[in-house]
């Protein structure tokens, strides 16, 4: 199944990556290509099939409900791009435009 | 006796024995590695520096305390995908440029445990997606026996580091081959556990359902060694295992006791000749030992690539899904929260991570989840029903590695598809969450391939034990001459 470039922006958009108009043409034929090749397992009828979610049986585990120390913030602040009062600094969502 | 030449069991012999002291040996390495990784490549970062204080560290301990480390004085790198809190971890990756991860991976404790001293962090294709090493943001690794070949990949740095001697050991980690089939193209041995056998926490997922760490050496007793290691149940995954690892078969395998299947799907069509002949000379090889040869059936290989595929690009959209520009490394500048997330991902990833995180959204969007993903899901089950049946009829199957030699730099990186068929034969077990291993069957115009075992899922030890058997049949030749003193 091939793709068009209307999908592969969508795609993008949905994907939070924003694509030059020549690299939308790339994907465009590359993940078509791909897609084309995918196809082939509409040949296998697999309507009575369970899929695979776990390849070992497991259940789920719990741990006990302990309260336990966790990453110190100025450790999970420490690779941040904009770190600001203990907390991550982001552009401003509301009223749009510069900070 | 050459220091940089010893595997990891003679290493942590000499150095349990005194008769080398751990100092000695990172001395020895780091000389072999000036002198040879300027043409190699195979590294992204080395700390020379904290390994000599590690060295140092191990030499003080007394007798009694060495003999409780089964790894004491030995350098290992690790793929630059797993966590490490002395230096950064970057996944190959320009987003993650810099970071410092906050804790090690379980794994990386474990070795240090073991008394290993971590020497570097090798090259990888960025977030281990590729086959080539040629996808790191950073630069391409060679391979050793021809520099103007790819190493394979992802974990091409490890196979690199380990086949040109700079390290005995290195991991590596196998989402649809990134272990074995490097080692093939590097003549090294890789070793892929069960799923689940060995811990993730602190290796960057690519795609959860199918990633596991082992080790790539230069021997099996050397893989059996580290994987004893870093194997075993951990709290910090919720995925580990619990049932407790095999301990080895110190026995001689008994080859007219063993029944080897050959997949007849896995020696035909796309397989280089050359590999097909090496195929058969091994298979004559092992039926004169006394090996039953059963013919098998492994139907459903066909759709191999086409699941792994759909499958592993769902699931790395998703854990791909957290660097935004927000907690780590890179953020590219934008006049709102949105712009900054798209130019972040759209200037900090790469080409081939950009491909399959659009594959992978396309198919977990709404509208086609079904048509893709879950069918995918459905023919892995189909596809792991073929190697339940196939191992009721035998003990272990032979495949192999790949089906081609190392390719020349810029062969395959063009064509995605024709990248992706490289791992033809190495994806069906990370789709089934069965154990496989790539030894080295020889040379091919002075160019390595490699052979793989494929066991039922849990028996690493019966696995490794044949893996063992046929590396004395089939012995590897001497290493690749870099360095001008081999």
């Amino acid at each position: 199944m091939s793709l068009s470039e209307e999908q592969v922006k969508h795609v993008a958009r949905l994907a939070r990556i924003q694509l030059k108009p020549e690299e939308v043409a790339q994907m465009t034929v590359h993940l078509g290509a791909v897609l084309e090749y995918m196809s082939q397992l509409n040949e296998l009828n697999t309507d009575q099939v369970e899929p695979t979610m776990h390849v070992i049986p497991m259940t789920m585990p719990l741990r006990e409900d302990i309260v336990r120390p966790s990453l110190p913030v100025e450790e999970a602040l420490k690779n941040a791009p904009d770190p600001r009062d203990n907390m991550f600094g982001v552009p401003r969502i509301m009223d749009g435009g510069e900070e | 006796m050459v220091i940089h030449e010893l595997g990891v069991n003679e290493l942590a012999y000499r150095i349990r024995d005194k008769e080398l002291s751990a100092s000695d040996v990172v001395a020895a390495i780091s000389d072999r590695i000036e002198d040879v990784e300027p043409q190699v490549q195979a590294f992204l970062h080395i700390d020379l520096e904290y390994a000599k204080a590690q060295a140092k560290r191990i030499d003080q301990l007394p007798a009694h305390e060495l003999e409780r480390l089964p790894l004491a004085g030995v350098p290992i790198a690790i793929k630059d995908n797993m966590t490490t809190t002395i230096m950064p971890t970057t996944a190959g990756s320009k987003i993650l440029e810099g970071f410092m991860a906050p804790y090690n991976a379980t794994v990386v404790n474990r070795l240090e445990a073991a008394g290993a001293i971590i020497i570097g962090k090798t090259n990888l294709d960025e977030f281990a997606m590729g086959s080539s090493t040629e996808h790191s943001a950073y630069h391409v690794t060679r391979n050793p026996w021809d520099l103007e070949r790819v190493p394979g990949g992802s974990s091409g740095g490890s196979a690199a580091a380990v086949a040109a001697q700079m390290v005995p050991a290195a991991l590596g980690s196998d989402t649809g081959g990134s272990i074995r089939q490097p080692a093939s193209y590097c003549g090294v041995t890789g070793f892929k556990p069960t799923y689940g056998r060995v811990s993730r926490y602190g290796l960057i997922a690519f795609a959860s359902s199918l990633d596991q760490i082992g080790p790539l050496t230069r021997s099996v007793d050397d893989a059996w060694l580290l994987y004893q290691v870093i194997a075993g149940h951990d709290p910090l995954d919720a995925t580990s295992l619990t049932q407790p690892i095999e301990p080895r078969s110190a026995e001689p395998v008994q080859w007219n006791q063993l029944r080897i299947g050959i997949p007849k799907e896995y020696d035909g069509e796309g397989l280089d000749p050359r590999v097909q002949e090496r195929y058969h000379q091994v298979l004559s090889t092992l039926e004169a030992q006394g090996a039953k040869l059963v013919e098998i059936s492994l139907p459903h290989t066909h759709y191999a690539i086409a699941t792994y595929y759909l499958v592993a690009p769902a699931e790395a959209s998703s854990n791909l899904s957290r660097f935004d520009g927000v907690r780590y490394g890179f953020r590219a500048q934008g006049n709102d929260l949105l712009e900054m997330y798209e130019r972040t991902r759209a200037e900090g990833f790469g080409p081939e991570v950009i491909r399959r995180i659009l594959l992978g959204t396309h198919a977990l969007s709404a509208g086609y989840y079904d048509a893709y993903y879950l069918k995918a899901q459905k023919v892995r089950t189909l596809i792991r029903q073929d190697f339940e049946l196939a191992f009721g009829q035998v003990d272990v199957i032979l495949t192999p590695t790949t089906p081609d030699i190392a390719f020349k730099f810029g062969e395959k990186s063009e064509d995605p598809l024709q990248m992706y068929l490289s791992d033809v034969f190495t994806v069906t077990a990370n789709l089934a969450g069965i154990p496989g291993i790539s030894t080295p069957a020889g040379l091919i115009s002075g160019i390595p391939v490699g052979v793989q075992w494929l066991g039922p899922a849990l028996q690493e030890s019966r696995l490794l034990q044949i893996a063992r058997g046929f590396e004395e049949l089939w012995p590897s030749g001497p290493w690749p001459s870099l360095g001008g003193d081999l």
